[in-house]
């Protein structure tokens, strides 16, 4: 999952990334406003996470600018500004929720997961297609009630396939939404921890949750149980 | 006496009465007089007629012929009238004129003087009479005083008086009224500049211009243009007042939340993390609190601020939420009054229906209902307003709520700013004049109403 985090103030985006970072996330991050719009139209996003105000551009020009440009992905704002007319501006222009500052981390992390949650249309944190139900709050994912060990990349996969189950991943956007470096990107990488993932969930090869359409990449295959 | 108008029009309206009915008694009495002095000498005339017409008859005495020349004389009843008498007072001779009347009977006047006088019939009818005392000389040479009198009814006079005056009155009194009339429709225009200034402060008031405009006699542009001044400098305070206050916000809560960052970044031991945080929720409190001030902080702010159409802000307002609450998927039912507006600040209205809104889907299990309706006041204002927001939850004991009002007292620590939202939401109802009271909801959980009075205009 890719983030990006638009806050001026050096202290807390590097804090912030560095604990995203910790729970699982490919974080971008942008210290002032010009740079938070480009990144914000140019680079594969699944979350953005700005702050309302931000030197050159601001935040609620960026929230606006993205949404008129088709960007779908979730926002979240952080804003300092403890106005309901920041928060109802910010909000109308496109965002999904705001964090006020002073936040827990845990606040920000769990409105992250959420917002994630929704926008791959689920209505809960826990993630049930047939026997395979992943928690994201606890990054845990359970096949018939059993845990399955895995590793923190693995359940990246997993955890980016499930969210938007139904829908074909490319090879190049699994890269390009889970590694943290741009050196890092081959796709037999992806091919050999695929493989992983089907033996570990599907040791018996009977539910077959992950689909390879050959050229185009990988599908989460089973059923939604519960989606919004 | 407070309309310049109607003092300029009693003014002028006394003026006009006096000029013009000193006039018409300067006019009425000149022109009585040159009437009365044309009568005395027709009146003359005729009495050298009788003069003349007199002979002395065989008898010795004096006699008239049955038809004088003055056809009035001979007439009955014309209203001249003509008679003789001897020095012992006895009638002579009278004209026929006088046949049945009786003309009162004066004194004896020095001999060759004229005496006029106003005398009457005995039926009322008003006469002037000239009589003049004459020595008749006879042919026999003796010599007999004698009392020449004629007299005239004046009731034509007095009628041609009074049709005069009647005249006089009635025109003098239609060119007062005309122009009376041309002084107020004046005063209307010259008073028009006044009218429109406070037609547009009343605008301004209401919000729907930014300031007077300039289009004012030459002696009222400055006063339009300091107004226009102080206008425009109240609204820059007010706006950096707000900013100000912002723009601290901000950069007192940044640290605040990286400092928050950093305790939980470094992973210290759990229990000094504990006591970090307590302070840095505690600064949070003051700066949150301290420095969210509503932005009407007097009445005087009418002028400076206008009406909000609540309407779009509520529904900005429940979309916003339902974004926010999107996992609770909260009911929330919005019955605006059509066309109602705030007479505040945008953002103390988001302020308002935001906290309470906010707190109520917080607290609600499924349904939350904001209802926003306009209120009047005393002395028939108008331009109030009440919310209310309603939710199905636990509601809130009487005896916390109480509490709850006060200054950043919070009643679960479970859910944070619960209590700041009230304390502020009682804040800015405060400083429009309004009050805010907690009660229960047929809904089930609290209801919270905000009450907003008219703004008391200052006209």
């Amino acid at each position: 999952m890719r983030l990006l985090v638009i806050e001026d103030d050096d202290t807390l985006r590097e804090s912030l990334a560095a604990q995203l970072a910790e729970a699982g996330y490919a974080v971008e991050q942008a210290a002032d406003g010009r740079e938070g719009l480009y990144f914000a139209m140019e680079y594969p996003v699944d979350l953005a996470i700005i702050d309302l105000g931000l030197p050159e551009v601001s935040g609620l020009d960026i929230i606006r600018e993205a949404r008129e440009k088709g960007k779908t992905y979730p926002i979240l704002i952080l804003t300092a500004r403890d106005r309901w007319q920041d928060k109802v501006d910010g909000l109308s222009a496109g965002a999904d929720d705001y964090v006020v500052k002073p936040f827990h981390f845990e606040e920000v992390g769990a409105r992250v997961h959420a917002l994630l949650r929704r926008s791959g249309g689920w209505a809960s944190s826990l993630m049930t297609a047939g026997p395979v139900v992943l928690d994201m709050a606890r990054q845990e994912v359970t096949v018939d009630d059993s845990p399955v060990e895995l590793t923190s990349f693995e359940y990246k996969i997993i955890e980016y396939l499930m969210l938007r189950a139904g829908q074909v991943i490319s090879k190049t956007e699994l890269t390009e939404r889970l590694y943290d470096q741009d050196f890092e990107r081959d796709s037999n990488v992806i091919e050999v921890f695929i493989g992983r993932l089907r033996k570990k969930l599907d040791p018996d090869n009977a539910l077959k949750p992950i689909e390879t359409l050959r050229g185009r990449g990988y599908r989460f295959a089973l059923e939604r149980s519960q989606s919004e | 006496m407070s309309s310049l108008s109607a003092r300029l029009l009693i003014s002028v309206s006394v003026l006009l009465l006096l000029f013009f009915g000193a006039t018409v008694v300067v006019l009425d009495t000149a022109f009585r007089t040159a009437g009365e002095q044309a009568r005395r000498d027709i009146l003359d005339g005729h009495l050298m007629q009788l003069l003349a017409a007199a002979n002395p008859n065989d008898e010795g005495a004096l006699s008239f012929p049955p038809d004088l020349h003055e056809e009035r004389f001979n007439t009955i009843g014309s209203g001249l009238y003509g008679e003789l008498r001897d020095d012992g007072g006895e009638l002579v001779w009278r004209s026929r004129s006088a046949l049945g009347l009786e003309i009162p009977q004066g004194g004896f006047p020095q001999l060759g003087t004229r005496v006029f006088e106003r005398e009457s019939l005995d039926d009322g009818t008003p006469l002037l009479t000239l009589s003049l005392a004459v020595q008749w000389e006879f042919p026999d040479g003796e010599l007999k005083p004698y009392v020449f009198k004629v007299a005239e009814s004046l009731d034509s006079f007095n009628a041609q008086v009074a049709e005069f005056r009647r005249q006089l009155i009635g025109w003098f009194g239609a060119i007062a009224l005309i122009m009376l009339l041309s002084i107020s429709v004046l005063m209307r225009g010259l008073l028009r500049p006044l009218r429109q200034i406070e037609t547009e402060i009343g605008e301004i008031e209401e919000g729907k211009r930014a300031s007077l405009s300039e289009k004012f006699p030459t002696e009222l542009t400055g006063v339009a243009r300091n107004m226009n001044l102080l206008i425009d400098n109240e609204r820059a305070r007010s706006d950096r007042y707000r900013h100000t206050l912002d723009n601290l916000a901000h950069s007192l809560k940044t640290p605040l939340a990286a400092m928050r960052a950093l305790t939980e970044d470094v992973g210290s031991s759990t229990q000094l993390q504990g006591r970090f945080n307590e302070q840095i929720e505690r600064m949070d409190e003051i700066v949150r609190y301290q420095l969210r001030k509503p932005a009407a902080a007097s009445a005087a702010d009418n002028l400076v601020l206008g009406p909000v159409p609540v309407a779009k802000e509520v529904e900005r307002l429940v979309s916003g939420l339902g974004k926010v609450y999107h996992d609770k998927r909260p009911i929330i039912e919005s019955e605006v009054a059509p066309n109602l507006t705030f007479r505040g600040d945008r953002g103390d209205f988001l302020e308002l229906a935001g906290n309470l809104l906010d707190n109520a889907c917080k607290w609600c299990k499924e349904r939350v209902a904001i209802t926003l309706e306009s209120s009047s006041g005393p002395q028939g204002l108008t331009g109030g307003m009440r919310l209310t927001v309603d939710d199905d939850g636990p509601g809130i004991p009487e005896e916390a709520a109480e509490a709850l009002l006060e200054r950043g007292m919070r009643l679960d620590e479970a859910t944070p700013g619960h209590g700041i939202g009230l304390a502020i939401v009682r804040d800015i109802a405060k400083s429009y004049g309004g009050t805010l009271t907690i009660g229960r909801s047929a809904l089930g959980g609290a209801k919270i109403t905000v009450d907003i009075p008219p703004a008391a205009s200052g006209r």
